[in-house]
C-alpha cells in the first residue's frame, strides 16, 4: 500500500511526523478518511480523534480540540491547538486517556461533539 | 592612610557588584534555555500556519484575478491609520535591548507622521510604556507582565481587540515591532506587518497546481478562522521571541559587566598595593631621618 506523509503539529511541539497508510480526521463537516494521492483539501477540524494507520498496520489515536488540516497528494498536515496521543504502556496510557478527556472537555465545541469524542476516547482506551 | 582604606572599600563594593551581575547572568542563561526550547517548539507551528495561510491565499488569488475579496487581505499600501504594537521588557539591565525597540518605534512614528498617517501605539512591557509616558506620547493600550511571561490566552485577548478594530475599519494596518532572538549573542529587530496579511512575504517553492477544496465551503468561515489564529499566534510567537532575545541580551550585558568588574578589581588592587608601598616608604623615610637627627 502506498504511504503518505503525516504531520500533526501543536503549539507545544510536533506530535507525529512520519509515514502512514491512512488517516481519519474529524472534519467540521463530518469525519473523513485520507489515503495517499488524495485531492488537495483544506478543512477545519472539530473536537475529536485523529486515527492513523502506520506502515506496520498499527493504529494510533490522537485526541484534538480544534485545528486545521491541509491535504495534498503526498502529504497531510494537521495544525491543531491541542493534542494528546493515546499510546504507550499501561500506566502511560491511563494518564494519556485522562489528559485526552481533560483536553476534550475543555474544548470550545458543542456538548454533543465533546461527548462523542470522549466516548470514542473511552472506547479506544478499552480496546487497547 | 585614609586613601588606603578608601581603596579597600571600593574593591569590596566592586566585588559585590560583580557577584550580583554574575548571578543575574546565570539566571538569564537558565531562563534563556527554557525560553529557547519554547520558541523552538512554537516556531514549527508558526511556520506551518503561515505556510498554510499563504498557500490558500495564493490559490485564491490565482482563482480570482482581482485579488482576494476579504477584509484581511486588502491592499496594505497608503494606510490612513496604523496600529503599532511594540514589545519591550518589563525590566532593564539588558544592554540596548529596550532602547533599540523604542528607537525603532519612534522612527516609525515620525515616518508616519510625515506622511500624515494617524498612528496608535500599543505597548507591551513596562520599559516601553515608561519611555513614551515620560515623553508625553499617548499610548492607546498598554499591558505589563505579558512580555515577561507570555501566555497564549492573554496574548490573544490583547491582539484580538486590535484585530477587531482592523476588521471594523478603525485601522488599516497593524504592525508588531519587537527585538527577536537570533542566537546567544545576536538579537535582531523585527518589524512585522500582521494585518493585512502579507502574502508576498513567503515564497512557496512547491505550489501544487491542483484545485483546492475547502471545507466548510463558504469561503470565509475557514479563512477567517485561519487568519484569526494566525494573528493570535504571530503575537504570541513575537512575545516568546522577544523574551528569548531579552534573556540573551541580559546575559550578554551581565557578562560584560562581570568582566568589567573583574578588570576594575584588578586595577584597584594595583592601586592599593602602590598606595601601601608608598605609605611604607614614607614611614621608613620618617624613621631613618629621625634616627639621622638623633646622631
Amino acid at each position: 500500500m502506498e504511504l503518505m506523509k503525516l504531520e500533526i503539529i501543536t503549539p507545544n511541539g510536533v506530535i507525529f511526523d512520519g509515514e502512514v497508510k491512512q488517516v481519519t480526521l474529524p472534519g467540521s463537516e463530518g469525519e473523513f478518511g485520507v489515503l495517499a494521492g488524495h485531492a488537495t483539501l483544506v478543512s477545519l477540524l472539530d473536537t475529536g480523534v485523529i486515527v492513523y494507520e502506520r506502515a506496520d498496520s498499527k493504529e494510533t489515536a490522537v485526541a484534538i480540540n480544534s485545528g486545521y488540516v491541509k491535504v495534498d497528494e503526498g502529504k497531510t498536515t494537521c495544525i491543531v491547538d491541542g493534542a494528546v496521543a493515546l499510546s504507550g504502556e499501561d500506566s502511560d496510557l491511563a494518564k494519556a486517556l485522562e489528559a485526552a478527556k481533560a483536553l476534550l472537555e475543555k474544548a470550545q465545541a458543542s456538548s454533543t461533539a465533546i461527548a462523542a469524542a470522549v466516548s470514542k476516547v473511552e472506547q479506544i482506551g478499552k480496546s487497547l | 592612610m585614609a586613601n588606603l582604606k578608601e581603596i579597600k572599600r571600593k574593591i569590596g563594593s566592586v566585588k559585590n557588584t560583580q557577584k550580583t551581575t554574575n548571578a543575574m547572568k546565570l539566571v538569564s542563561s537558565a531562563k534563556l534555555k527554557r525560553t529557547e526550547e519554547l520558541a523552538k517548539k512554537s516556531r514549527v507551528y508558526a511556520e506551518k500556519l503561515t505556510e498554510l495561510l499563504t498557500e490558500i491565499a495564493q490559490k485564491m488569488q490565482n482563482a480570482n484575478a482581482e485579488g482576494i475579496d476579504n477584509v484581511y487581505f486588502k491592499d496594505g499600501e497608503n494606510p490612513k491609520r496604523v496600529d503599532i504594537v511594540f514589545i519591550t521588557a518589563d525590566k532593564g539591565l539588558c544592554g540596548g535591548f529596550n532602547s533599540q525597540t523604542i528607537k525603532s518605534v519612534s522612527k516609525l512614528l515620525e515616518e508616519y507622521k510625515a506622511k500624515d498617517v494617524k498612528v496608535r501605539l500599543r505597548a507591551v512591557g513596562r520599559k516601553g510604556i515608561d519611555f513614551f509616558k515620560f515623553n508625553n506620547i499617548e499610548l492607546s493600550d498598554e499591558i505589563i507582565g505579558l512580555s515577561a511571561a507570555p501566555d497564549f490566552k492573554t496574548a490573544s485577548e490583547f491582539i484580538s481587540e486590535i484585530a477587531d478594530a482592523y476588521v471594523s475599519g478603525e485601522t488599516d494596518k497593524v504592525i508588531i515591532v519587537h527585538n527577536g532572538y537570533v542566537n546567544m549573542i545576536t538579537q535582531e529587530l523585527r518589524v512585522d506587518q500582521v494585518l493585512p496579511v502579507d502574502t508576498t512575504r513567503l515564497e512557496l517553492d512547491t505550489v501544487s497546481t491542483s484545485e483546492l477544496e475547502v471545507e466548510p465551503d463558504d469561503d470565509d468561515t475557514l479563512l477567517d478562522a485561519l487568519v484569526k489564529r494566525y494573528v493570535e499566534y504571530t503575537m504570541y510567537y513575537s512575545l516568546i521571541d522577544s523574551l528569548a532575545a531579552e534573556h540573551s541580551a541580559r546575559m550578554q550585558a551581565m557578562d560584560a559587566a562581570t568582566k568589567n568588574a573583574k578588570e576594575m578589581v584588578k586595577e584597584l588592587n594595583v592601586k592599593y598595593n602602590k598606595a601601601r608601598q608608598e605609605a611604607i616608604t614614607t614611614e621608613l623615610i620618617e624613621i631613618i631621618s629621625g634616627m639621622e637627627s638623633m646622631k
